[in-house]
């Protein structure tokens, strides 16, 4: 009890500290306010020109605010200044020459600004910036500074008249909102020109090519395993509302090089330990600003501790083949197969070989290639961990004889099954020499058997009828007959799931599928079924090509695992905790 | 001041004449405690934003009723209690988006918890604790105001809890000195503001108490 109440208090008190110390955003209207001040940026303004007012609120001699939003405007004489614009009603208007007292007033308070209008005309109107370049897509404010007889100068953009000459390449605004805001639309040159009274001014804006605004890397919360790869997709978005992928030019880079590591010119990442990294892609955009796009990838299931090998001491007669599989054990207790992730090597290349898996798949082959009896040590690494190591025996014994199992098969069509063959030899030692044979079928219509790799002895029954299938290594030869039938599968019912739909994150489990049928048998058609999940990033497949039903959890969560089997689908959700 | 060295001179008196070792004591007991307390500077929100309220730190007041379990007691070694305290702070200052202003009236606190206390017994007559509280206060604003002018004045009665530590020196068999500090607070209150409108107070409070139990 009391070691939990401890960091229950610690917390609390790390939570608490001295108090709120944020910054406020309320406003304090509890304060009365005293007096208000009007401001303004010119006090003389010509006519046909206007400016805006501001109040300054005094609240009791303690503080002041802006709020002008809160005023009430009148003119003393509306005929020389007045407030006519509906959308900003704090602008006064210089309409005659003259003299204007301005009042305005909040709640029971008001003051007082004299306003001249002078009969000052326009001789020239500068605008600014001068020349501008804007990438296409984005927009840009212009400013028309107007100076009047008596050489005095006053902003007068929102009194101008603005107009672009090439409105394709660029829209200037001319309404009480958006006087001289322009908006590239297109790549080109347009002229922006502001007139008062009948006076221009103008200057060149060049619009250029869309300008890279921001990456957007996709997926941006991968969860992936330990010891395993994913791809990282980087879309550009373009000042002009364009994307476009843009994987290939960016530099890639990883947080963490602990947890995962990207190399700067790939999008493939690849995990090393459990953690968190955010993965970048960076390019530097045509206005020379680097603009980088992020990815968190969380990594999952354990940090690898150890590698055992199956088979880990084996013999094998010359030219004989079998599986070979590396199993991982992980950080947290998690076992899966990591065939596909380690490096293999074989001591004496003479003796034996290791294929290297395809990118993906948990598929490797040992095979024997000494002609005399010799030994070699087989190792799979990973990082720095302990290499598992496997001690292969080649020996060259003589046939004796072969023998095939099961004696015969009974199919439904549309199922598989499979046969191996065992060879015996000369010094009473027996070996499964399946992937060694080669295997055919007398009538492929009725049955087909794979002779490729993982594929061999794979009967499929095709249509009802009967079918020899033939196995030859070392010259003898081995028969067994396949009778295929038609069944139906039940319409409800007809394919169940089985396995532990509990995993803990980086372990494998095996589900299996069976087809009842209407006949009331029932069939292992785990091998036959497609499998598939649809949260990766919660649990996937081990391997869909050579370990059907097997899957690894990922991350917390759920995903639905999916059976399909002869035009039935059958799903068990899959829970990691 | 010379009341205060008059208490402490109480206090401390008891322990100069005590025994090194006491029996330890299990069975009914009450207790009384005094203590300074820091109201923390509390975030307070309305519909129209945020804004902070910072207290004085005062005075606080606390009296337990309990039962002292005795030696190797399955439940545990400990106590378990009934406490009642009362603390008051004066509002200071208050700061909105436009700065600080000054802010007066007073924040109190009644409160009524059941505190389930872990002791360590050792041979000394020290022994240390740890303390969880859960139970319910009455939070009264009373007469808030900014700058002169009315902010709110009103309760409500909300969770509350404490954790706290210490140490408690036997004084005799039957009575025993606690110097602690307890961490009190509360869900947020909420009050209505003088203009109508509902505001939350965070209450978070930082406390120190000296107080003697008396068992029977």
């Amino acid at each position: 009890m009391t070691k939990l109440l401890w960091p229950v208090f610690f917390v609390v008190m790390l939570l608490s500290g001295c108090g709120w110390n944020g910054t406020p955003t309320r406003e304090n209207d509890f304060t009365p306010l005293t007096s208000i001040r009007i401001v303004a940026d010119y006090s003389t303004i010509a006519a046909h020109t206007s400016t805006k007012l501001k109040v300054i609120g005094n609240f009791s001699g303690l503080f002041t605010r802006d709020i002008t939003s809160q005023a009430v405007w009148s003119s003393g004489s509306p005929t020389v200044a007045g407030f006519v614009t509906a959308s900003s009603p704090s602008r006064v208007s210089g309409l005659i020459p003259g003299t204007a007292v301005l009042t305005a007033t909040v709640g029971s308070i008001s003051n007082t600004f004299t306003l001249t209008v002078s009969s000052a005309t326009i001789t020239s109107i500068t605008v600014t910036p001068a020349t501008p370049s804007v990438a296409n897509g984005l927009s840009i404010q212009f400013m028309a500074m107007g100076t009047f007889s008596g050489n005095t100068k006053q902003d007068i953009t929102f009194d101008a008249t603005w107009r672009s000459s090439n409105a394709a390449v660029a829209s200037v605004g001319d309404t009480e909102s958006n006087r001289g805001f322009a908006q590239a639309l297109t790549v080109g040159e347009t002229t922006i020109s502001a007139t008062l009274d009948g006076v221009p001014g103008s200057t060149l804006l060049t619009v250029t090519e869309p300008v890279l605004q921001s990456i957007t890397v996709t997926p941006a919360n991968p969860s992936i395993l330990t010891l395993s790869t994913t791809t990282f997709t980087a879309t550009g978005n373009y000042s002009n509302g364009t994307t476009a992928d843009i994987t290939s030019l960016v530099t890639w880079a990883s947080s963490d090089s602990g947890v995962a590591t990207i190399t700067s010119t790939s999008n493939k990442a690849s995990t090393l330990t459990q953690g968190t990294t955010t993965i970048s892609a960076t390019l530097v955009n045509a206005s020379g600003k680097p603009v980088t796009g992020t990815a968190t990838l969380k990594v999952t299931g354990g940090n690898l501790t150890g590698i055992t090998i199956s088979p880990a001491n084996s013999t094998l007669v010359k030219n004989n083949i079998v599986r070979i599989t590396a199993t991982g054990s992980f950080s947290n207790g998690a076992k899966r197969d990591i065939t596909g992730a380690v490096e293999w090597s074989v001591t004496n290349g003479t003796v034996a070989n290791v294929t290297v898996p395809v990118s993906g798949e948990n598929l490797a082959w040992l095979s024997a290639m000494a002609t005399s009896p010799a030994s070699t040590a087989i190792t799979a690494k990973s990082g720095s961990v302990t290499p598992g190591t496997a001690n292969l025996a080649v020996t060259t014994p003589v046939l004796q004889s072969i023998t095939i199992s099961p004696t015969s098969l009974d199919l439904p069509a549309g199922t598989s099954n499979r046969f191996s063959v065992t060879a015996a030899f000369n010094d009473s030692t027996a070996q499964d020499v399946t992937v060694s044979a080669e295997w055919t079928s007398n009538a492929v219509a009725k049955a087909t058997v794979g002779n490729i790799g993982l594929a061999k002895g794979r009967v499929i029954g095709v249509v009802a009828g009967s079918a020899t299938i033939s196995a030859v290594y070392g010259g003898l030869t081995v028969t067994a007959p396949v009778t295929v039938s038609t069944r139906t599968i039940k319409a409800t019912n007809g394919l169940t799931i089985s396995g532990t739909t509990t995993i803990v994150s980086g372990n494998q489990a095996t589900f299996t599928a069976m087809a009842s049928y209407t006949d009331g048998t029932t069939k292992d058609v785990t091998e036959d079924t497609t499998w598939s999940i649809d949260n990766k990033y919660v649990a996937i497949l081990a391997d869909s090509t050579n370990q059907p039903g097997q899957v690894v959890a990922v991350n917390t969560g759920t995903a639905i695992l999916t059976a399909k089997f002869g035009g039935v689908t059958q799903t068990v959700t899959v829970t990691v905790p | 001041m010379k009341r205060t060295y008059r208490m402490i001179i109480a206090l401390c008196l008891p322990i100069l004449l005590c025994d090194p070792v006491m029996a330890q004591h299990s069975g009914p007991y009450v207790g009384g405690f005094l203590g300074g307390n820091m109201l923390m500077t509390a975030k307070s929100s309305d519909d129209l934003g945020s804004f902070s309220l910072k207290f004085n730190p005062a005075l606080l007041g606390s009296a337990v009723v309990g039962w002292d379990f005795e030696p190797n007691n399955p439940v545990g070694e400990g106590r378990i209690e009934l406490e009642y305290t009362r603390r008051s702070n004066q509002l200071d200052q208050v700061k909105f988006s436009d700065g600080n202003v000054k802010g007066s009236g007073d924040v109190t606190a009644d409160s009524l918890l059941l505190n389930c206390i872990a002791v360590f017994h050792n041979n000394t007559r020290w022994s240390p604790y740890v303390e969880l509280g859960l139970g319910a206060a009455r939070i009264k604003a009373s007469d808030l105001q900014v700058t002169g002018q009315p902010l709110s004045d009103g309760s409500a009665v909300v969770f509350a809890y404490q954790l706290g530590t210490g140490v408690d020196f036997a004084l005799t068999d039957y009575l025993s000195l606690d110097l602690g500090y307890r961490f009190f607070s509360s869900i947020p209150p909420k009050f209505t503001e003088a203009n109508g409108r509902k505001f939350d107070m965070d209450y978070y409070t930082h406390n120190i108490v000296l107080g003697m139990r008396f068992g029977f």
